[in-house]
C-alpha cells in the first residue's frame, strides 16, 4: 500500500509545479507537430534546370513529360552552365537536350541527354534518377519510339499505403519517439530533484523499501505518461489521420509496457545523475539521441551499421514503433505481434529491478 | 585608479582579459561543460553518421515461381544480384506469402505466373506480381523505381542479348560532389551544425544561469566592472572553444566519415563563427528569462526542439508543408546548415552562398543585441 501513497504524493507534488505541469503537456504536442509535419524524407517538387539547346517539338513535349508528375519543377535559371544552378542551389539537376534533339529521334536515331543530379542529398538524388528514368520510358512509349518490347512486365502493388503518404509512416513512429522522452525526462527531474534537494535522505531513513519508492513514483508517472499519450495519439488522428486499424488490445498493453519502461528509464537516470541538469543532459544524449536515430523511426532498422545494431536491440523505442505502425497502419492481428509487449515488458522489469538495486545501495540497512 | 583614469580604454581591456581567465578556468574544472563540450558532439556525430542511412538494400523477399522456368529463374537472380533484395522464402501459397508481407516479415513478395515462359514466346508480355510493403513510403517508392529498372534491363538482355540500352533516348546521368551515393556525407555536415547549435545554447545558459544561481553575480557587479564586460567574458572563452568543438567535428568527418572538404575553410570558420555567436546568444536569453537551471533547461528543449526541426539538418525541407516552409526561414540553423553543406561539399565560395551568410549575420547581430541588452537590464 505504501506504494500508492507514495504514488499519491508524486502526483500531488507535480501538480505544484504550474510551470512543469504546462511544459509535460505542450512540449509534447509541440513535438508531435513539428516531428509530423516538418519530417519528409522523399522531396517533392524538386527544382530541375533545363537546357534545352534543340528547337522541334519533341524536345518540348519531352520536357513536359518529365514535368508532369508533379515529383519535378522546372527551376527559374537562364544561364548558360550546366553546374552553375546546382552549385547556386537554385536546382537540385540539370538536365542537358542537345540540339538536332527532335530531329534525330524522328530519324530513329539515338539522341544523348544529359542529366546531372546534385548528390548531396543522397535519398533524394535516387528519386530524381528514378523520376527521370520513368518518364523518359514514359515518353518513349507514349511516343511509340520504344526500341524493345516489354517481354515481362512487373505489376506491382503497395500494401498499406498505396497513396505513398509520408504521414503514414512518420506519425506513428514519432508518437513512439516523442512518448518515449517525454515521459522519461519528467520522471528523471522527478528522481534527480529527490537527490538536488536533499530530501532522498530522509526516504534513504524512513521504512520505506527502495522497490516501494520507484514503483511508487513509477506508477505515479506512468499515469501522467498516459495522459500524455492520450494527447500525443488524439492529436496524431486528428492532423495527419492515422486511424486504429490493428488489435487494439495489444496496442494498448504495448504501450503500457512501454510507457513504464520510458518512466523507469527516467527514474533509472535520476539514479545515477546528481543534478537536474545531469539528469537532463543525460536523457538528452542517452534516451533521445537513441530513441531518435536506432528505433528505426526514419530509416529501416536494417541499415544500422553492425555495433549500432547491437544497441537497437535493447531500445524498447525500436518495438513500440514496431507496435505502433503496426497498430494505425498495417492493422496487424493479435497473434503475429505477441513478441513486442512481451519485449517491451521485459525492458521494463529489468530496468525496475535495476533502479531498485541502485537504490537499494543507498538505502540505510536499517530500513524495512 | 588614477592610472585607470589616464587609460581608460587599456583598463577596460585589463578587465575583460582577468574575467576571460577566470572564465577560462571555470569551465575547465567544470568536468560535465567539457563532457558537453568536447565528448558529446563527436559521440552525437558517430551516432548520426553510422546510423542515419536511406539505402535502399537488403529488402526481405520473398518469391513464389508457379512458373519454375530458367527465365523465371533469372529475373529472381537479377533482382537478388543487385543486393536490393535478399532471398528469404521461396515456395508456399499466395496467402502465407501476403500474411508474410502483411506481418512485416518480408518487405517484398514475388509471384510468377505458371504461363510466364508461353507468353514470353508468344511475344508478352508476362505479368509478374509484385508485393510492397508501403509503409514506408520513401522506401517504397525507390524500391519500385529499381524493380522497374531491373525488369527494363532483363527486358533488354532477352530482347538483344545486351545490357546496353539501344533505346533511342536513355538519359546519362551523372551525381555531382557525391558520386558515390555515400549518405553520411549529406548526414554529418547537417551533424555538425545541428551539434554545435545544440552545445552552445546548453554551455553558454548553463555558463550564465550558474551566477545566477550561486549568487555569484551580484558579487560581480559590485567590483568596478560593467555588465557588458561581464558578458564579454562570457561569451569570449565559451566562442574560443566552441570554434575548437567545431574543428574537432571537422576532424572527425574527414578522418572518419571520409567527407571532402572542398570548399573554404576561412569561409567555414567565418560561418561557423556566426552560427556560434547565434548559439551563445540564444543560451544567455534563454538564461536571462527563467529562474533557475530546470526552468532554463526545459524551456531550451522547448526552443532547440523546432530550430533543429526546421533546419533540414536530418530531413530535407524541400516537401514540408507551405506554414512550416515559411518558419524555417525564421530558423538561424537553417542558414548555417545549408552553407556548411554548400562549404564542405560543393566547395561553395562567398558568391554562391552570400544570402545565406547574411542572414546568418544578421541574426547573429539581432540575437546577440536582444538577448545582451535583456541581461543588461536585468542586472542594472
Amino acid at each position: 500500500m505504501r506504494i500508492f501513497s507514495q504514488a499519491g504524493k508524486e502526483i500531488a507534488q507535480f501538480r505544484r509545479d504550474k510551470l512543469t505541469v504546462a511544459l509535460a503537456f505542450l512540449l509534447p504536442s509541440v513535438a508531435v507537430l513539428l516531428y509530423g509535419y516538418a519530417t519528409r524524407l522523399e522531396s517533392k517538387d524538386i527544382p530541375v534546370a533545363v537546357r534545352n539547346y534543340d528547337n522541334g517539338a519533341l524536345s518540348r513535349e519531352y520536357i513536359d513529360t518529365i514535368f508532369a508528375n508533379g515529383q519535378l519543377t522546372p527551376a527559374r535559371w537562364v544561364g548558360k552552365s550546366a553546374m552553375g544552378p546546382l552549385d547556386l542551389g537554385v536546382a537540385k539537376a540539370t538536365i542537358t537536350i542537345p540540339a538536332e534533339f527532335s530531329r534525330r529521334l524522328k530519324r530513329g536515331e539515338n539522341s544523348p541527354v544529359q542529366v546531372i543530379i546534385d548528390a548531396t542529398d543522397v535519398n533524394n538524388a535516387r528519386v530524381i534518377k528514378n523520376s527521370v528514368i520513368a518518364t523518359t520510358g514514359y515518353f518513349l512509349r507514349s511516343h511509340n519510339l520504344m526500341q524493345v518490347k516489354n517481354l515481362v512486365s512487373a505489376q506491382v502493388r503497395l500494401w498499406f499505403n498505396p497513396g505513398r503518404e509520408e504521414s503514414l509512416y512518420v506519425a506513428p513512429g514519432a508518437t513512439a519517439v516523442i512518448l518515449w522522452i517525454f515521459p522519461c525526462l519528467l520522471a528523471s527531474l522527478a528522481m534527480a530533484r529527490e537527490k538536488e534537494q536533499g530530501t532522498i535522505l530522509q526516504l534513504y531513513a524512513s521504512s520505506i523499501s527502495s522497490f516501494e519508492l520507484v514503483a511508487g513514483k513509477a506508477l505515479a508517472y506512468t499515469a501522467i505518461a498516459y495522459v500524455q499519450a492520450i494527447i500525443v495519439v488524439a492529436i496524431s488522428m486528428i492532423l495527419f489521420g492515422i486511424r486504429l486499424v490493428g488489435d487494439p488490445f495489444i496496442y494498448i498493453l504495448s504501450l503500457t509496457a512501454f510507457l513504464s519502461s520510458a518512466v523507469l528509464f527516467g527514474i533509472f537516470v535520476g539514479t545515477r545523475a546528481n543534478t537536474q541538469s545531469a539528469a537532463v543532459q543525460m536523457v538528452a544524449t542517452t534516451g533521445f539521441t537513441t530513441a531518435l536515430l536506432l528505433s528505426g523511426f526514419l530509416y529501416p532498422l536494417r541499415n544500422i551499421t553492425y555495433p549500432l545494431s547491437l544497441i537497437s536491440n535493447i531500445l524498447p523505442a525500436r518495438y513500440f514503433v514496431e507496435a505502433s505502425r503496426n497498430a494505425f497502419v498495417r492493422g496487424s492481428d493479435f497473434a503475429s505481434q505477441v513478441q513486442l509487449p512481451m519485449a517491451l515488458a521485459l525492458c521494463a522489469l529489468i530496468l525496475l529491478v535495476g533502479a531498485s538495486r541502485i537504490m537499494r545501495k543507498m538505502q540505510l540497512s536499517g530500513g524495512s | 585608479m588614477a592610472k585607470a583614469m589616464q587609460f581608460p580604454l587599456h583598463n577596460y581591456r585589463h578587465q575583460v582579459r582577468a574575467l576571460v581567465l577566470k572564465e577560462l578556468r571555470q569551465i575547465m574544472r567544470d568536468r560535465q561543460l567539457i563532457f558537453l563540450l568536447f565528448f558529446m558532439p563527436i559521440l552525437q556525430l558517430f551516432l548520426y553518421g553510422f546510423a542515419l542511412s536511406p539505402e535502399v538494400e537488403h529488402l526481405r523477399l520473398g518469391v513464389i515461381d508457379n512458373a519454375s522456368s530458367p527465365v523465371s529463374r533469372q529475373i529472381v537472380a537479377a533482382l537478388v544480384n543487385n543486393g536490393v533484395f535478399d532471398l528469404r522464402a521461396s515456395g508456399g501459397t499466395e496467402a502465407t506469402l501476403s500474411k508474410h508481407v502483411e506481418d512485416g516479415h518480408l518487405e517484398a513478395g514475388i509471384i510468377m505466373p505458371p504461363d510466364l515462359e508461353r507468353v514470353i514466346k508468344q511475344g508478352g508480355p508476362g505479368k509478374i506480381q509484385v508485393l510492397l510493403d508501403g509503409v514506408d513510403a520513401n522506401t517504397a517508392g525507390i524500391t519500385y523505381g529499381f524493380i522497374s529498372q531491373i525488369v527494363a534491363t532483363f527486358n533488354r538482355e532477352l530482347v538483344t542479348g545486351s545490357q546496353i540500352s539501344r533505346e533511342l533516348l536513355s538519359p546519362q546521368i551523372s551525381f555531382a560532389y557525391n558520386p558515390g551515393l555515400i549518405s553520411s556525407w549529406f548526414f554529418v555536415p547537417g551533424v555538425i551544425a545541428l551539434v554545435l547549435n545544440l552545445v552552445s545554447t546548453l554551455v553558454s545558459s548553463a555558463a550564465v544561469i550558474r551566477e545566477k544561481d550561486s549568487g555569484t553575480l551580484e558579487q560581480l557587479l559590485m567590483t568596478p566592472v560593467s555588465s557588458l564586460q561581464i558578458l564579454l567574458a562570457k561569451i569570449i572563452p565559451l566562442s574560443i572553444l566552441l570554434m575548437i568543438t567545431v574543428m574537432l567535428c571537422l576532424l572527425v568527418s574527414i578522418f572518419v566519415f571520409h567527407v571532402p572538404f572542398r570548399g573554404s575553410f576561412v569561409l567555414f570558420l567565418f560561418v561557423s563563427f556566426l552560427a556560434i555567436l547565434v548559439g551563445i546568444s540564444i543560451g544567455i536569453a534563454l538564461a536571462a528569462f527563467s529562474q533557475n537551471q530546470r526552468q532554463s533547461l526545459l524551456t531550451s528543449f522547448f526552443v532547440n526542439l523546432p530550430v533543429i526541426q526546421l533546419s533540414g539538418a536530418v530531413a530535407p525541407l524541400e516537401s514540408i508543408p507551405e506554414l512550416f516552409q515559411w518558419l524555417s526561414l525564421l530558423d538561424p540553423l537553417r542558414y548555417y546548415v545549408n552553407c556548411v553543406r554548400a562549404i564542405i561539399l560543393k566547395g561553395a565560395g562567398l558568391e554562391a552562398i552570400w544570402p545565406d551568410v547574411l542572414a546568418l549575420a544578421a541574426f547573429a547581430i539581432i540575437l546577440l543585441v536582444l538577448s545582451t541588452s535583456k541581461f543588461g537590464r536585468q542586472l542594472a
